[in-house]
Order: C-alpha cells, then structure tokens, then sequence
C-alpha cells in the first residue's frame, strides 16, 4: 500500500469512530424517516394548527411526489448547510491540531493528502445519501402505497453531484481560510450566489447554479435538463480540488 | 562523505521580520548534533523548513544529499522527525498510530508488527491500550519520539524532544538517543544546555535567526572555553582577591554572588600552586577550591548573553 491509500484509509476509519459518523449520517436519516410521513399527514397537522381560520382552504391530498419533493427540499437546505459547515475545517483541522505535520513529514505528498480527503469523503456522502434515499423511498411506499423510483432517484443523484461540487469547494475554502468558521461563511455565501445566479437563464440552463433548482424540478415529476449542469458540476469539483491541492502545496505549515 | 544535512544561506523571513538569515549548517552523518538557541532564536523555524513543512525565503537544503523540495518523499523515506507539539489522531491507540505511521512508509505487516511492538515497549507504551485523547503530553512526546523512529530512519530530527518530560522520561530519552550514536544521524533542537553536554558531539548555536557558533562541541569549548579557579577563604577575601588580580596567571578576577572569588587563569598549575600558599600567608583558611574549564552553559551565554536554563 502507499501513502495515499493508507492515508485515505485513515480518513475512512476517522469517520466511522469520531463525530462524523453521527452528525450528518443523523441529520440524513431524521430527514428520510421523517420527510413521508410529514407530507402524508400535512393537511391534517396543518388544519390541526391553524383550527378554524382555513376551515375554507381545501388543501390537495398528498402523493408520493410531495414526500419526493420534500427530501429535496430538505437536501438542498438543511443538508447542504450542515455539508458546509461540517466541511469547513476537512484540510484546517489537521493543520491546526499538528496532525497534518504528522502525516506531511513521511512519504505522502500535499496532493495525496488533500485528494485522498476529498476522494473519501465523497464517497461517504454518496454513500449516505443513497442509503437514506434507500430508506426514504421505501418508507414513501410504505406510507402512500405506491412510490415509483424515478423522480426520487434522478433528483437525488442530480443533487449528490451538487453535494459533491460543494464538498470539493469546502476543500478549497478550508485550505485557503485557516478559520472554520470563516470557511463555512465564505461557503454559505457561495451557495447564496450560486441560487440568485440560477436565475440567469444561461447559467441556469449550463452552469452549476442549476443544480440548486432543477432537482426539486425533477423531484416533483417534471422533466428538467441537467446533463450540461451535471458535466460542469463534476468538472468545476475537479478543478477546486485540484486547486486546493496546488495552493496546499503552496502553504507554509 | 556527504553530509546528513546542509544549509547554505538559509534566509526566512515573516514579512519584514527575519527568523533565519544566512543560517550555514553542516551536520555530519553519524553525529549527534545539538541545534541550541534561546526561545525564538529561530530554531523551528530551520527544522520546518528541513522537513519540507516551510519554504525558505532564500538558500538550500540538502538532506543526505538530496534538495529537500525537488526529491521531498525520496527525503522523506529516510527521515524520522518528532515537531515540538506533535499533534496525534485523538481517537487512535498508540499501536494503531505507529501501524498507520509505519504504513505511510509503506512498511510491510510482518516487519512493522515487530518494529510498533519494540517502540511502544521503548516508548512505556505498551500496557496502555486507551485512545491517545487521554495521554499525558509526557506520554505522548514518547509515542511521538517512537513515531519519529517506526521507519528506522538515517536522519532522526526532533525538535525540543525533552522539553515537556519529567527528569526520568528525559533521561530515557536522551539514553535513547546516545544508543543511536554511529547509526542514525540525531539532529535536535533544544535550549537545554545539559541535554546538549550529555549526549551530542557536535553543536551549532543560533541566535535571533543567526548561527554564532558551530563545532564540535569540545572544540566550542576549547575556542570559548577558558579555564576558571574558584576559591571560597574564611576571611579577607577582598584583600585576598586583590592580590590575585595583580598575578601574571589570573586575566581576570571577580566576585560571585555569595562571596566567592572567581577567576580566570592563563596558567592552571601556577594558579593552583600559588592561591593556597597566598591564603596560607594570610593566615585564613580556604573553605571551597575548584577548578575546570567553563561549561557549555558559560559559553552559551557568553555567545548569546541570554539566560540558559
């Protein structure tokens, strides 16, 4: 093994025994076991609240969709603000706790150490997102009788290369701003241009900034045209971490 | 024989502040060489930069030979190097830390097996199974010193190894490294003279990111050194150290702190005939007579006039 394995090993093992392992894997599965359940029994908690002032309001009965559309919705909010912030300090961590002195001083190279983070904690997220849609669609099942997998799936995944696209941009954030807090902010602040950039129809139709909106588009049933979006999400992911990498190298430690 | 390490015209410098400047060092292969210097002279500074952790302002470093930033894990492979705060993976043991250390060598299992089971032994780590979050910091600047040595590696460099162990890790420390002498090129950092006197044999010392001094240690000693008598009598000393003074032997003549009189000679075995018999004339008696060469620690301060520890 050499050291970009073993080191990419490390970071598996340190997610499955620290924090990691239950924050964000704990906010996914609040979302994916809570998410059909919410939207099957909405009218009833919503008149249940309001009581007599929307005795006049006829709210639509719920469908599969709308269980669909709320994990999205949940994903692209709540879900992306904890990936930020959980993700501000991936690189800063380790160079502020000397671990990184640790691992930088024997045969592993600045690259290895910053594409062996970005590379495993992709896969993690992957990892957790197709697990808790796994759950979500079955409990939709469960909860509406029928929950036919595409809408759920392609907004899903569409949202997963978004994910990533910001997993990649936390990595570069974390490397040029020692801060975690100022990381996250810087990261929160990109996520807001990137919505009100989606607005502009050629970045909308192209760029990633439609990845803040098409997958709800697609999760409600709607046809949506992502495959350029995707390709520039994917490639944009490259380029941060490869840049991460480059100004790492750059860094006094 | 190509040195373990050289600098030549090593320049840092923190905007318009310089923490190294013009540092030349040569440490040979085989020694065990003291990097002393009052806190701040710069110290870790020169060793982040050996490590390939910072990049010098100007100049070049070459380990065993090699340009540390064109051929940095091919350095790597044969250094061990212990930072002055090692910061460790919390939520591993000792063992899984020095497995993991080794694996980044690319140390195979059966080889590294035995190495982790020798150093946590050498490191009184090995009854402890607990997460490294809950060491003492003197138990883990051991399991960082073991690290540093889980490749065997031909240049071992420590910054301030001994700094936060008690008087028993320290002295297991610095046996650990006398026991590398003539295998391993030992490169450490330190403002402790004592640990320099007793184990190095060569010692370079730095000063606001200047080298003052670097030689052999006895070498240092001799060049700076210069040979002291220091006499307590039971009355008239003044008197006593009066006459001294005006001897053709004795450079220099002062008082120390409490009463004795201490005084640098050109000719030990004039002065050591001639003071007893000055004393005896003057019919007092003499309470302490010592003589000897000055210590490391005399000339760190007279090269650095800062206050050793």
């Amino acid at each position: 093994m050499n050291g970009f394995t073993v080191f990419a090993g490390k970071e598996a093992r340190e997610i499955l025994r620290t924090w990691r392992i239950w924050v964000l894997p704990g906010i996914l599965l609040f979302f994916a076991l809570t998410g059909p359940v919410v939207a099957r029994f909405t009218p009833q908690i919503v008149g249940a609240l309001a009581g007599d002032q929307l005795s006049g309001l006829k709210l639509p009965t719920p469908t599969y969709l709308d269980a669909y559309t709320q994990w999205i919705k949940n994903l692209s909010q709540i879900a992306l603000f904890a990936l930020i912030i959980i993700y501000g300090s991936i690189i800063s961590a380790e160079t502020k706790s000397g671990t990184a002195v640790l691992v930088l001083t024997k045969p592993v190279s600045r690259t290895a150490f910053v594409v062996a983070k970005a590379a495993v904690h992709s896969v993690f997220l992957g990892v957790l997102v197709l697990t808790a849609t796994l759950l979500t669609w079955g409990l939709t099942a469960a909860v509406f009788g029928k929950a036919p997998g595409s809408a759920l799936w392609s907004s899903t995944l569409v949202w997963l290369v978004f994910g990533v696209l910001f997993l990649a941009l936390m990595t570069l954030l974390s490397v040029l701003i020692g801060s975690t807090a100022g990381a996250a902010g810087a990261g929160l602040g990109a996520y807001a241009l990137v919505s009100i950039a989606a607005i502009w129809k050629p970045l909308g139709t192209y760029s990633p900034a439609a990845l803040a909106t098409e997958p709800a588009s697609l999760a409600a049933g709607k046809d949506a045209a992502v495959l350029w979006p995707v390709l520039t999400s994917l490639l944009l992911a490259v380029a941060f971490v490869a840049l991460a990498a480059q100004m790492f190298r750059r860094k006094d430690l | 024989m190509i040195p373990a390490i050289k600098t030549t015209g090593l320049t840092k410098t923190y905007g318009k502040k310089r923490a190294l400047d013009d540092v030349n060092l040569v440490v040979p292969e085989g020694s065990i060489f003291g990097f002393l210097g009052p806190n701040g002279a710069g110290k870790t500074t020169t060793l982040r930069i050996l490590t390939g952790l910072a990049r010098p302002t100007s100049g070049s470093v070459q380990i065993r030979g090699h340009d540390v930033a064109a051929a940095s894990n091919t350095v790597r492979a044969d250094v061990g190097f212990l930072p002055d705060v090692p910061g460790f993976y919390e939520w591993m043991t000792a063992e899984e830390l020095l497995h993991f250390s080794g694996g980044l060598f690319g140390i195979g299992r059966p080889v590294l097996d035995e190495r982790v089971a020798m150093l946590l032994d050498l490191a009184g780590l090995g009854a402890v199974k607990t997460r490294i979050g809950g060491y003492s910091r003197g138990m883990k600047q051991r399991l960082g010193v073991a690290q540093a040595l889980v490749n065997a590696p031909k240049l071992l460099m420590l910054d301030e190894p001994t700094s936060a162990l008690d008087p028993m890790g320290r002295k297991d420390v610095l046996d650990m490294l006398t026991s590398l002498r003539g295998r391993t090129t030992v490169f450490f950092s330190t403002h402790i003279l004592a640990d320099v006197e007793r184990v190095c044999d060569t010692v370079a010392i730095l000063d606001q990111g200047r080298i003052v001094a670097h030689a052999p240690i006895d070498e240092l000693k001799g060049r700076y050194g210069v040979q002291k008598v220091v006499v307590e009598v039971t009355g008239g000393g003044d008197e006593l150290a009066e006459e001294i003074g005006r001897q053709s032997w004795a450079t220099a003549v002062a008082r120390g702190s409490d009463g004795a009189i201490e005084i640098t000679v050109a000719d030990m075995s004039a002065a050591q005939r001639e003071i007893p018999a000055m004393v005896a004339a003057r019919n007092t008696g003499i309470s302490r007579m010592e003589a000897g060469e000055m210590g490391l620690e005399e000339v760190f301060v007279e090269l650095v006039g800062g206050e050793p520890r």
